[in-house]
């Protein structure tokens, strides 16, 4: 035994501060204002994409940019359910939000194998590295906002956790990514793009578990 | 709990103690008596470091069972069996659980693995027969007693939250 468990109760009781309850809105208040800065940071030091200035909008570019940012919305919130556990809760969707999301690299993986044109020269090879390490650098502060506020709260599930945030802050990268990306070709966006998340969701299921844990 | 909150330390003595007896009831028949006790104030510390995750606007025992059933399970995880690990006859605790403790049970978690994967644990993680042994009780190799506690764990670890 610890110790007594009387003289445990009375310690305990004896040491007890004022906490302020974790709220959810705070949370995604707090996620949100990292992505946002994100995306402002990257936007400021690349520019945003130069078609919209000219009152162009792409379609395809649209909805992907969408997808990805509704994918983050719904990975943060559950994210931030997650540091407040409860009998009974469903934390599941973020699951349809990235089945959503997984339609693009299908798209592309298609679209790419029936393509005549190469869809790997060095030209686009490395524009889509630049468009993977912009994604994956914008994506840090909601990843750290996220781990800070798991470790305030009390997450159940530490892999999942760790995953849910990972896809949440990968795609409010891409989102972040996609202000600045002039490229409307859905196999640009479908692998390059999404690889972003694949990156940060792999980081997050084996990088933040150590992290949460308690 | 609400109190708890806002530093009212009387309140909190109270909360605490009534969460003890709840507890000790909870984890009775899941858990060696020999740690019964320790993983009951494992529970109250992290209740205790933990209380900003519980929400007002929401029922206090949904969240407390979740917090037990998160120390249980990594109370199992951590768990080697020791000399002490023997299984006593006397157990804290009655069957008449109300209908809300019920669904929030130990239990009820357990039923959510496969019979065999649920049978390892028991008989290794709670009752604290050796590997060897609880290979002759189910008839399981030991790799396969093994496999089913690894993968045991992992799975109950993910449906904590679960009712």
């Amino acid at each position: 035994m610890l110790r007594d468990s009387d003289a445990l109760i009375a310690e305990l009781a004896g040491v007890l501060e004022p906490v302020k309850p974790l709220r959810l809105g705070e949370g995604l208040a707090l996620s949100l204002a990292a992505s946002a800065l994100s995306a402002g940071v990257l936007v400021g030091l690349l520019g945003i994409r130069a078609e919209w200035l000219a009152g162009h909008l792409d379609p395809l570019q649209l909805v992907s940019t969408g997808l990805f940012l509704g994918l983050a919305v719904a990975a943060t919130v559950t994210v931030i359910a997650m540091g407040r556990p409860q009998i009974g809760s469903y934390h599941g969707g973020w699951r349809w939000a990235t089945a959503m999301a997984g339609l693009l690299p299908i798209a592309a993986a298609i679209v790419a194998i029936g393509r005549q044109a190469p869809s790997f020269s060095p030209e686009l090879m490395r524009h889509g590295s630049e468009c993977l390490a912009g994604g994956v650098a914008a994506s840090l502060t909601v990843f750290a906002t996220l781990v800070w506020w798991l470790r305030r709260g009390a997450p159940t599930s530490l892999e999942r956790a760790g995953l849910v945030a990972g896809i949440a802050a990968g795609a409010s990268g891409v989102f972040a990514v996609s202000l600045h990306c002039p490229d409307n070709d859905i196999v640009h966006i479908g692998l390059w793009h999404s690889a972003v998340l694949l990156v940060t969701a792999f980081a997050g299921r084996f990088v933040v578990p150590p992290l949460i844990r308690w | 709990m609400a109190l708890s909150q806002q530093g009212d330390k009387q309140a909190y003595a109270a909360l605490l103690e009534a969460s003890q007896r709840w507890l000790q009831r909870y984890y009775a028949r899941r858990i060696s008596p020999s740690q019964l006790d320790d993983l009951v104030q494992e529970t109250l510390i992290a209740l205790h470091t933990k209380r900003a995750s519980w929400d007002p606007a929401r029922p206090f025992l949904p969240w407390l069972a979740a917090i037990a059933r998160y120390r249980w399970v990594d109370h199992l995880r951590r768990l080697y069996r020791a000399d002490e690990h023997e299984l006593h006859e006397e157990f804290i605790g009655c069957d008449d659980e109300p209908e809300l403790v019920a669904r929030i049970s130990l239990q009820r978690l357990l039923n959510f693995l496969p019979p065999a994967q649920e049978q390892a644990i028991a008989l290794v993680k709670i009752d604290g027969l050796t590997i060897a042994e609880a290979s002759a009780a189910t008839g399981q190799s030991e790799s396969l007693v093994k496999v089913n506690i690894h993968r045991g764990l992992k799975k109950l670890a993910a449906l904590i939250e679960k009712e």
